[in-house]
């Protein structure tokens, strides 16, 4: 359709006492696109409503194709092919979108009305809905349901719908999303090279600058400037669109369009850039999820070996003790006897030998027999406690306390706790073990002089082990670890064992500069 | 409503059922369907064949006014001076046959009247901006005065057969007679319907009554749209007058008083909404309908004749309260 060229000239407007516009003179030729800017109030809308017929002006006039014209309704100005998209689009709520889009407009029979071709409008309403992205279902949807963004295509669409030679588009990028934003610019770009002329009010200058061939200032009613696009900047528009009164505040302004309009974009970059990382999260989520059972899989595999590990350990231990046991009855009931009666022989021979000579050397290997057998017998002791199966761990400690301190002359003080009865037997030579090592520990670090055993029961029914010494102390952080390198196996043994039975274990400095032992055993311990 | 929506889904049989409840006709043809059946029961000469043409035949002027009414209404505005508008386009009528004019040229005289009241009433309301409430009030005591003033208050009577035999004539189908008037009724239903539901006009109308400035800021020519509106009330308002006139054989200018306020109750008991914007023809067939029908019972169940016009006014309030409930809900 060929544009329509346009003259304003000298338009003013009033409404009572309020000048809304004044002494507008411009033309605008077909093909045209002009970007009409202003501060909000600076009459921008009013004058695309004298120009599409909504308001008459109150002096001047308004030409179209050098045809004097005096709009009363905007029908008038629509039989000319002036179309307006208003800022906030009034659209008929109860009629549905297709209904809004040809209201007025319907294509038909005869002359464009009486019977409505539905096909043709349908298929044309389905181009124009396609191009922003929108389902053609929407064509039958209510106008009242539909959110803004969609009302404002709604509204453009019915321009886009027809063959139009003036378009006037009132701020119509607002609603808009950033992508639809450019399929309109691009439109209206399409628009004006068919001949069509245009003019879009928006307060974001890089679309106007990207679009329009004139920028026209509002301010205050008054046409400030009318600038070729080409030959204008940004800020230049700015300081016309806030006034020349103000000078100082426009820098300031400039940035915060700038940084504002700058920071939409960004925002729309950010939104899409959040939809592909929602993705690739999605993706990466499934893959750790995976993973975590994988892990759950291998640590479940772990606990596995851990306690068959636990149980063999514990089983090495017992077997180990009734191999002791075993070894010591052996010595016990047949090395010892033999080497006793080995004895008595001798002493039968010492006895009928006449030369004391003789006498005194058999006395030598008798003494020699003696001392073995009580060597033998300490290590019948040391292997397996004697009185532990008969008289319990009270008795055993007791014997191998005293026999400790005879031989090592430390002085030794021991607390038993009388309530402390029987424990099951693993418990017993478990703890019993602990107290030797810990004995030895002290014997060959400590150099201590006196050392305070103490044996408990706690109100929460568990065995309490106290060693404590008045040696050197220690002289660095224990590590169990370096301790097993070196191959120190004390402490680690008894670690382990107060391990298996459940319990805890500290070791720290005693208050009278010592070391203090102090061993935890639930009770009732796991099975042995 | 329709006046283009497109053909693009097929609705399955529980959609048309919704679709019949949902319409704003659904309650008022239940009413009227119920009132039958009682009447059915309780008399034997109800449901007879004459009987039935005989309350078409005495609701087809209320019902063929009742739909220009429904037109104005569902523009958004009213029209008092419809009962006015049949009394003049009668007597025009009658003038005119008398003078020696036609059938044929004597009924478009009549129907030219009812145009011309119209025409005005659209003239004040669009381009005067005065409320149509306002106007018809004043148009609807202008031309019972010009009835008046046109015979000296005299009925104009002895008019010739020709015209008389539409009101009259029992066209004889099958096994049925069925009035003139009935049948006319039923054709300016089609034709009212076809108009406010097929064509781009009647799709401006619905617009209209729903949000006029946006009609206005769309481009239509809004002034144009409502001459038309109140013209074509005007013009079948006058139809039903010429149909009453040569019913009752005599055109008086006393005839049709206050039938303004039937018209618009069978308007609105069909389901015209009174805010605009809404209803059919159809309904308004229905609830002219539906008030012969009641009345035509109370007189055969022998209901105190004063008593009938307060039986119709429940009616109409009840019919309009069960709209409004219907409304809430959906």
């Amino acid at each position: 359709m060929s544009g329509l060229a346009l003259r304003a000239v000298n338009l003013s407007k009033r409404f009572g006492n309020l000048s809304a516009l004044e002494g507008i003179t411009f033309t605008l030729a077909p093909g045209e696109v002009i970007g009409l800017v202003g501060r909000r109030g600076s009459g921008k809308s009013t004058l695309l409503h004298l120009i599409s017929g909504i308001h008459s002006p109150s002096t001047g006039e308004i030409r179209f194709d050098h045809r004097r014209v005096n709009f009363t309704g905007p029908y008038q100005a629509r039989q000319l092919g002036i179309y307006l998209v208003h800022q906030e689009p009034r659209l008929v709520k109860r009629l549905d979108v297709i209904h809004n889009i040809f209201l007025g407009q319907e294509i038909g029979w005869p002359f464009g009305g009486g019977l409505p071709d539905r096909n043709r409008m349908t298929r044309r309403a389905a181009t124009v809905l396609e191009e922003f992205d929108l389902p053609v279902g929407l064509l039958w949807e209510k106008a009242e349901n539909l959110p803004d963004e969609q009302r404002q295509i709604v509204a453009i669409a019915r321009v886009l719908c027809q063959p139009a030679c003036l378009l006037l588009l009132d701020d119509p990028l607002a609603a808009l999303s950033f992508e639809r934003q450019r399929r309109l610019l691009d439109r209206i770009r399409g628009l004006a090279g068919q001949g069509a002329g245009v003019i879009v009010t928006g307060d974001n200058l890089k679309h106007l600058f990207a679009i329009t061939d004139r920028i026209f200032v509002l301010y205050e009613g008054r046409l400030v400037a009318d600038r070729r696009t080409a030959d204008s900047t940004p800020r230049e528009i700015v300081e016309m669109i806030v006034g020349a009164a103000s000078q100082e505040q426009v820098t300031p302004i400039i940035w915060a369009l700038e940084s504002y309009h700058a920071a939409q974009q960004q925002a729309e970059e950010l939104r899409h850039t959040q939809a592909t990382l929602r993705e690739s999260l999605e993706a990466q989520d499934s893959l750790n999820r995976q993973l975590v059972e994988r892990l759950r899989d291998q640590v479940e595999a772990l606990d596995q070996l851990n306690v068959a590990l636990q149980a063999a350990h514990r089983r090495l231990l017992t077997e180990r003790e009734q191999e002791r046991k075993h070894l010591a009855r052996e010595l016990h009931d047949q090395v010892i006897q033999d080497l006793l009666s080995f004895n008595y022989r001798l002493e039968e021979a010492e006895n009928a030998e006449p030369t004391t000579e003789r006498q005194k050397e058999l006395a030598a290997i008798r003494s020699g027999i003696r001392q073995v057998v009580s060597e033998l017998r300490q290590l019948c002791g040391d292997l397996r406690p004697p009185t532990i199966d008969s008289h319990g761990l009270e008795a055993a400690i007791r014997s191998h306390a005293q026999e400790w301190a005879d031989r090592n002359g430390i002085a030794l003080t021991l607390e038993i706790d009388p309530h402390l009865g029987r424990l099951p037997e693993a418990i017993e030579l478990s703890v019993f073990r602990i107290v030797q090592e810990g004995l030895n520990n002290v014997r060959k670090h400590a150099a201590a002089k006196q050392v305070n055993l103490c044996l408990q029961r706690t109100p929460t029914a568990s065995l309490l082990v106290q060693l404590t010494d008045d040696g050197k102390g220690l002289t660095q952080p224990l590590d169990l670890a370096a301790l097993s390198a070196r191959r120190h196996f004390g402490l680690l043994s008894i670690s382990e064992r107060v391990a298996l039975l459940g319990g805890t274990m500290h070791i720290e400095s005693a208050p009278g500069g010592g070391v203090a032992l102090q061993v935890d055993i639930p009770s009732p311990s796991p099975s042995v | 409503m329709r006046a283009f929506s497109a053909s693009h889904s097929k609705p399955s049989w529980p959609g048309v059922w919704q679709a019949v409840v949902r319409r704003q006709e659904f309650g008022i043809a239940v009413i009227l369907l119920a009132l039958t059946i009682i009447l059915s029961l309780q008399t034997s000469t109800f449901l007879t064949g004459t009987n039935l043409f005989n309350v078409m035949r005495a609701s087809s002027w209320i019902a063929i006014a009742a739909f220009g009414e429904a037109i104005v209404i569902i523009a958004g505005g009213i029209d008092l001076s419809v009962g006015s508008v049949m009394a003049l386009a009668g007597l025009v009528s009658a003038l005119t046959l008398l003078a020696g004019w036609g059938a044929p040229s004597a009924i478009c005289a009549g129907l030219a009247a009812g145009v011309a009241v119209g025409f005005i009433n659209g003239v004040f309301v669009s381009r005067g901006k005065l409320p149509s409430f306002i106007v018809t009030l004043g148009t609807l005591s202008a031309a019972r005065g010009l009835a008046f003033g046109l015979t000296g208050g005299e009925p104009v009577r002895n008019l010739p057969n020709s015209f008389v035999h539409l009101g009259q004539y029992n066209l004889p189908l099958g096994n049925w007679e069925v009035p003139l008037p009935a049948i006319a009724m039923l054709v300016f239903a089609g034709l009212t319907a076809l108009l406010l539901s097929r064509t781009v006009l009647g799709g401006h109308i619905y617009a209209l009554g729903s949000d006029e400035t946006a009609v206005w800021l769309a481009g239509i020519n809004v002034e144009r749209l409502k001459i038309t509106v109140y013209t074509l009330s005007g013009v079948l308002a006058a139809a039903g007058g010429i149909l009453m006139t040569a019913r009752l054989g005599v055109a008086a200018p006393t005839a049709a008083v206050g039938y303004e306020l039937d018209i618009i109750a069978a308007a609105m008991v069909g389901g015209v909404s009174w805010l605009g914007g809404k209803g059919t023809v159809w309904g308004a067939l229905l609830g002219a309908m539906t008030m012969q029908v009641l009345r035509n019972g109370l007189v055969l169940l022998g209901f105190p004749t004063y008593w009938q016009a307060t039986a119709i006014g429940v009616i109409i309030i009840a019919a309009i309260a069960l709209d409004r409930w219907r409304s809430g809900h959906s």
